[in-house]
């Protein structure tokens, strides 16, 4: 089978990739071992949340320019052009945004935390500064039994920050059927119950019930509608502005952003090999020529270009042993300390030297493999080294902007 | 250290799971019906306790559909549906009942409907029959069975086309399965229409039995070994024939590759690479350039492709989705891949309707919104309930091939 | 949980161990007034920190015949007054080729001569029994050992001394000896949360404080000589044995698996430490890779199983008092009498033994107690059960349980039965892996002293599962969180995510560190959980 670009990996870089591969022509694979980490995603994109001291960054565009030269974003060429790109792409893909890469506003956490974000789903709640909200007053009401959505931590924050909170509940009958099962009540599955006109028409109702009699700014929900058509009707049919707050994972948000992006490939002639793993490639004189996989076992899969978008470790796309720490498809140059010891420090919230682990690659974010450059073959995303994702609160920006710069790159060629 | 922690492994990699709960976001069962323990906890979670103490299994296990989406999503490569399936055959006490035993029986039961195929269909359409199956046996009013075949598949063969096969110098050997040889044999016949245009010769297996995906459903593992192992044994005879086996069956490939080894033990591993899917191994000789494939111009259809659960798995709807892509007339679009619900026997069991239905209906409202000339599958019960269930007609890639197909052409150029 | 101090106790019993719990009960079955005073939480010290095997015996039988039948006696009380903390899975001594197959004559000799059935068994038939074992073993041996949940115990000790009247205070350390003249007549301590400091009175305090014993004796000016032992264990994802299995030469290390619950835990190493780091136990990468490599060889299968994680937990070994140099250390039980030993009144100190020897320790040190107070009454200990175990629900009737109240009913026995679920909200899972639900959270927090998640989680293994918290311990920690407590609820659980790391640490490769990374990309990343942490804070 041939492809343009074959790319390793379905989660948010990997269909960057191939959404704007595909725009320019291009006949493009993706090779996806499971569901990524989209699903644990808080609604939100981040370029740069904090900096090296773990101040909250205000102007992100800035704050990059001051990283370092092992940074992923270091190897971006115009950082500002590849976040309106990325901002695009996600918006064409039929997501609503707000955001923009010239200033963060702040998202609230699951623990009622202020976290500084680039881009966030339209429905959910942001603020624009780190300290207050644009609300006196609010509801806060989860699903009855949705132990993912931890109201008192939330209403807590919210209070700190000046707002007065009333924490409220609402059931239907649909969802005490779900709560028959002990553990099946996550947001995921609340949003496949609550997927219907009826049912979220009966939500507003029930919604509308628990703040009757009271003046709210707004009515605060857990993260549990997908569709746009079912939350705007919700929208229409509570009687107070509603905006969401995202629930522990499974995030019914994230599902949703890698469903459109998804489905979007998909529609456009993309070839998806889902639950597929790499398991092989040919390289020969620096030119990965081709890639087998578990599933099509004999079938070559052959490319002029392929990019590597697997993931950390939580991921797959790196792993570690007693021995060592490795790339996991190609087993690529990486750049990470082998000592079990020093890959970890003592205390969970300290800087985890683990978490800058990853593959080692160039200026134009070529891979190497014992110490010879595979010049077809590019990193992007998470399983690049170089970036404390967690720390800088950097992830999902490292994961477009990468795609999006390597897609120049091929394109360039 | 040598080789200590260089590796993990458990069986089905259960302990490699990382609770990350993505399989619950996929499980077409655990949302619909709340008695089902989800796949995480029915899977890797329930395995620990397991492990510990037959006590912690629970019959509620049998709810699953086996339709592995569990196992398609997970990114650390647990195979949740394996643990799940295993464990209902390793600790379950529950008998099956008649009905169960019936609807697992596809073989024995179709070879008595053919024979009276005309009054079988009439009766299995009454509503008499319906009822009175509905409250005595609990197969659900509301299934419309298949329709059963007058002439079985392997007796139109032998009649019309055995005599042929032999004038072909490359030769294939075809497990049809329960459904085409007895509700469908039009699909086998495509199959040998378009195998002998690229010049390949069709074989029937020297025995073939159901595959036993209905019984290992229904929990019959012993009568599912017994014919898997007769399968094997026909399937290794065609083997060393030098004869590759196709299924035109997503369910009976999946089976035979995959099921008869990781649930039922059955060693096939000498075997398993020469089970193949039609349409995979036709996609394979047009990629490497040994057949050729010429279409009608005058076939025009919008496919809507559907993701069958098992083909998820294997990986291999690319293959047959390549295939429809050559077709100059056809205009495909893909469903979004989720459960039909039918999930073989599951959907006709009184208990399961609704929640057949449920599972399914996103699929149906698409495909109704979409309205396409066709849908097509490469799983026969997927046809069964999109067919019932939004009256669009269903087709195997197969036959869409077949019906597109210009043999007189394809012939010319795989003459030599 | 506050308590209300009685104005004199006939008994202060100091630790919140097994030792300390079981003579709390004894004592309070024997109708003295108790107060049990605990530094962190029951079982936080060398209680928590060990197998949890229930001794056959057979482990002491050629080296020291004294324990080996204190074992054996302590085993068969135990399966019968603790059911439900222990499950009879028998053990195997095993023999490989390069051990001395003559040693298992003597071994076999020795536990018969201490009262410990010994069969040798083929070793075919090992292997059928225990299909994990090292499949080159040349010889094995069946005995009597099981597996025991020295939390579940300690807590059943405390329960029942609660239902014999006794008090008992958690998070309160005892900084100074009251003493009058030469007579101990009370202790202060220090509330860790509050940091009041709260004064309490007896006829007796009984020091049951472990290897921190020596400390406490100090402040009655008084030396006991001991040496901190230190064991590094391992604790594997899954049950890889059913039996115990163990090498049948002398005693080593990393030379006993044990299956405990859903999982199985390899140790120990045996170290001499400093007093001063037996509150601050890193397990070193030399100790996990002698684990490991002798893990390894009781069951292959250890060197490519998951693991979740590394601990380490202090032995009180004593010297006798006639060899201040350390090198006569026995492993026996050792009760001081203070009066008798140092002139000091009023105080006493029981030390040495091991867990499983708890209720026997228990024993001897309240015979002397009651011999202090003129108490005439006899020990029944050995008889009575615990609550929880007073007679075990039938397996069979478990079927129609849910997994949440099967596991619970390995957790508190007959006990389950208070642990209500009146509709779904409380059958609901906090905890998937170890089927921790709603009820149960609220059950331990009514029940059982829980003022934080470390607590819980030593109460219902919440946590202890394979995703070491990740999915779990937020809503645990919401359910937790009481009134306008957010913050502190919110600190306990960024807390709570850090001692589960600081076990996962030295095992932090493959599966471990992805989770790891998992949990901090949802605590740290998608929540800010970090924001949380308290300076200084960490216990």
């Amino acid at each position: 089978m041939k492809f343009n670009t074959i790319i390793i990996g379905g989660g948010l870089s990997g269909l960057t990739a191939g959404l704007a591969l595909q725009k320019a022509g291009q006949r493009v694979a993706i090779v996806s071992k499971g569901q990524s980490t989209l699903h644990f995603n808080p609604a939100s994109f981040d370029l740069l949340g904090y900096d090296a001291t773990g101040a909250a960054v205000e102007h992100p565009l800035q704050a990059i320019a001051a990283l370092p030269a092992t940074h992923p974003y270091s190897k971006c060429t115009n950082v500002e052009a590849l976040a309106q790109e990325a901002q695009a792409l996600l918006e064409e893909s039929g997501i609503s945004l707000i955001g923009t890469a010239a200033a963060n506003h702040y998202r609230i956490t699951p623990m009622g935390v202020l976290k500084p974000a680039w881009l966030t789903l339209a429905d959910y709640a942001t603020t624009e500064q780190g300290t207050a909200l644009p609300w006196k007053k609010v509801a806060l009401i989860n699903a009855i039994g949705c132990l993912d959505f931890p109201t008192k931590f939330i209403a807590a924050g919210l209070r700190k920050a000046g707002t007065e909170v009333d924490v409220k509940a609402f059931t239907l009958p649909e969802l005490e059927k779900q709560r028959q099962s002990p553990s099946e009540m996550r947001a995921t599955n609340i949003a496949k119950v609550l997927s219907t006109a009826n049912v979220v028409a009966r939500m507003a109702q029930a919604i509308n019930a628990q703040i009757a009699g009271t003046t709210y700014d707004a009515v605060l929900l857990p993260g549990v509608l997908q569709n746009p058509d079912l939350v705007a009707q919700l929208k229409s049919q509570v009687s107070t502005p509603v905006h969401f707050i995202a629930t522990l994972p499974p995030s019914a948000a994230g599902v949703h952003v890698q469903t459109l992006l998804r489905q979007r490939f998909i529609a456009a002639g993309g070839v998806h090999l889902t639950g597929d793993k790499v398991v092989g490639g040919t390289i020969e004189s620096g030119i990965l020529k081709s890639v087998t996989t578990e599933n099509l076992i004999d079938t070559r899969l052959e490319a002029n270009h392929f990019i590597l978008a697997t993931g950390s470790f939580m991921s797959g796309g790196m792993d570690s042993n007693y021995e060592s720490v490795f790339e996991t498809v190609f087993g690529l140059d990486v750049d990470a300390l082998q000592v079990p010891s020093e890959r970890v420090k003592f205390n969970v919230f300290e800087a985890q030297p683990y978490m800058e682990f990853g593959v080692s690659t160039n200026e134009k974010l070529q891979v190497k493999k014992d110490g010879q450059e595979i010049s077809n073959c590019y990193a992007v995303g998470s399983v690049l080294s170089g970036a404390n994702r967690v720390k800088q609160s950097c992830g999902t920006g490292i994961s477009m902007l990468t795609a999006l710069q390597v897609v120049k790159h091929i394109l360039n060629k | 250290m040598a080789d200590l922690q260089i590796n993990s492994e458990s069986v089905f990699n259960f302990e490699q799971c990382l609770k990350c709960s993505v399989c619950t976001v996929y499980c077409p069962v655990s949302a619909v019906n709340p008695a089902y323990p989800g796949p995480k906890q029915a899977g890797p979670d329930g395995e620990r306790y397991r492990l510990k103490s037959p006590v912690f299994f629970d019959e509620n296990l049998k709810k699953c559909l086996n339709c592995k989406r569990c196992e398609v999503s997970c990114p650390q490569n647990v195979k949740v549906g394996d643990i799940i399936q295993k464990a209902r055959m390793k600790y379950s006490t529950h008998k099956p009942g008649l009905r169960d035993r019936m609807l697992a029986s596809t073989d024995f039961v179709g070879t008595m409907a053919n024979r009276f195929a005309p009054i079988v269909n009439i009766m299995l359409a009454m509503k008499l029959t319906k009822t009175v199956m509905h409250g005595t046996i609990g197969v659900d009013k509301h299934r419309q069975f298949p329709a059963y075949s007058a002439q079985r598949f392997e007796t139109w063969f032998k009649r019309h086309a055995q005599a042929e096969q032999s004038q072909y110098s490359k030769q294939v050997s075809y497990f049809h399965g329960c459904y085409v040889n007895y509700n469908f044999p039009k699909l086998g016949q495509d199959l040998v229409k378009i195998m002998n245009a690229v010049g390949y010769g069709v074989q029937l297996l020297d025995k073939e039995k159901c595959c036993g995906v209905a019984k290992i459903a229904n929990g019959l593992y012993d009568q599912a070994k017994k014919h898997g192992k007769i399968n094997i044994d026909s399937i290794r005879k065609a083997k060393e024939a030098g004869r590759v086996t196709l299924t035109t069956s997503s369910t009976c490939c999946f089976t035979i590759r995959d099921e008869y080894e990781h649930i039922l033990e059955l060693p096939q591993e000498d075997v398993r690479e020469s089970v193949n899917l039609a349409t995979r191994f036709l996609f394979q000789l047009l990629d490497e350039g040994k057949i050729k494939l010429a279409f009608r111009s005058d076939y025009k259809k919008h496919v809507a492709y559907h993701s069958a659960c098992h083909m998820e798995r294997m990986g291999w709807v690319v293959y047959s989705t390549e295939l429809l892509k050559l077709i100059p007339g056809v205009q495909l679009t893909m469903l979004d891949s989720q459960c039909c619900g039918i999930s073989g026997t599951y959907g006709f069991k009184r208990e399961n309707y609704e929640v057949s239905q449920t599972i399914g209906a996103p699929l149906f409202a698409q495909i109704k919104a979409l309205a396409p000339d066709c849908v097509s599958t490469d799983c026969e019960t997927c046809k069964w309930q999109i067919e019932m269930s939004t009256g669009v007609p269903v087709e195997n890639p197969i036959s869409i091939i077949a019906d597109a197909l210009d043999v007189e052409l394809t012939k010319q150029l795989n003459a030599n | 949980m506050d308590v209300k101090l009685k104005d004199k106790y006939d008994v202060i019993v100091i630790g919140g161990g097994i030792t300390g719990a079981g003579t709390a009960r004894d004592c309070a079955m024997r109708g003295l007034s108790v107060l049990l005073i605990e530094r962190f939480d029951f079982a936080h010290g060398a209680t928590g920190r060990n197998h949890g095997l229930l001794h056959s015996g057979a482990r002491y039988a050629v080296t020291d015949q004294e324990s080996a039948t204190e074992c054996i006696q302590e085993n068969t009380i135990l399966r019968k007054i603790a059911a439900h903390c222990v499950e009879p899975t028998d053990g195997l001594f095993i023999t490989l080729p390069d051990d001395d197959l003559a040693y298992q004559s003597t071994f076999v000799e020795s536990c018969k001569r201490a009262g410990i059935r010994a069969d040798i068994i083929d070793p075919e038939q090992a292997k059928i029994l225990e299909p994990s074992v090292n499949p080159t073993l040349i010889g094995a041996v069946r005995v009597p050992d099981a597996s025991v949940d020295p939390f579940r115990l300690t807590v059943a000790n405390v329960t029942d001394a609660r239902l014999h009247g006794a008090d008992t205070v958690t998070y309160h350390e005892v900084t100074d000896l009251i003493i009058d003249q030469n007579r101990v007549v009370g202790v202060k301590m220090r509330d860790q949360r509050t940091g009041e400091i709260r004064q309490a009175y007896a006829s007796l305090t009984i020091n049951a404080a472990g290897i921190w014993g020596m400390l406490v004796a100090k402040k009655a000016g008084i030396t006991v000589n001991m040496f901190p032992a230190k064991g590094a264990l391992l604790i594997f994802g899954h049950r890889v044995n059913n039996m115990v299995i163990n090498r049948c030469r002398k005693p080593a290390n990393a030379d006993i698996l044990v299956p405990d619950d859903a999982v199985c835990v390899i140790g120990t190493t045996s170290d001499r430490v400093p007093i001063e780091q037996c509150d601050d136990m890193r397990v070193t990468d030399e100790e996990v890779k002698v684990l490991l490599q002798e893990g390894a060889r009781l069951a292959p299968a250890l060197a490519s199983t998951r693991i979740l994680r590394a601990y380490a937990g202090v032995r009180p070994l004593v010297a006798s008092d006639n060899d201040p140099s350390g090198r006569s250390i026995s492993r026996g039980i050792v009760v001081l009498d203070h009066a008798t030993r140092d002139g000091m009144e009023g105080f006493v100190t029981i030390t040495g033994g091991k867990m499983m020897t708890y209720r026997l320790m228990a024993e001897m040190v309240t015979d002397l107690a009651c011999k202090k107070l003129n108490v005439s009454k006899s020990c029944a200990t050995a008889t009575t059960p615990l609550p929880g175990s007073e007679a075990k629900t039938a397996p069979e009737a478990m079927r129609t349980y849910s997994f949440a109240q099967k596991s619970a009913d390995g957790r508190h026995g007959t006990y389950t039965k208070d642990i209500h679920t009146p509709d779904s909200l409380h059958s609901a899972l906090v905890c998937e892996c170890e089927g921790v639900s709603v009820a149960e959270v609220d059950y331990a927090v009514a029940h059982q002293n829980v003022t934080n998640l470390i607590d819980l989680r030593r109460r219902t293994r919440m946590g202890m599962g394979t995703c070491q918290g990740h999915l779990c311990s937020c809503r645990a920690a919401g359910e937790l969180c009481q009134g306008n407590h957010a913050q502190e609820a919110a600190e306990d659980l960024a807390s709570f995510v850090n001692e589960r790391w600081k076990g996962i640490k030295p095992v932090a490769w493959g599966a471990a560190l992805c989770e790891a990374q998992l949990t901090a990309t949802v605590y740290e990343g998608m929540c800010g959980l970090n924001q949380f942490v308290k300076e200084g804070g960490e216990k």
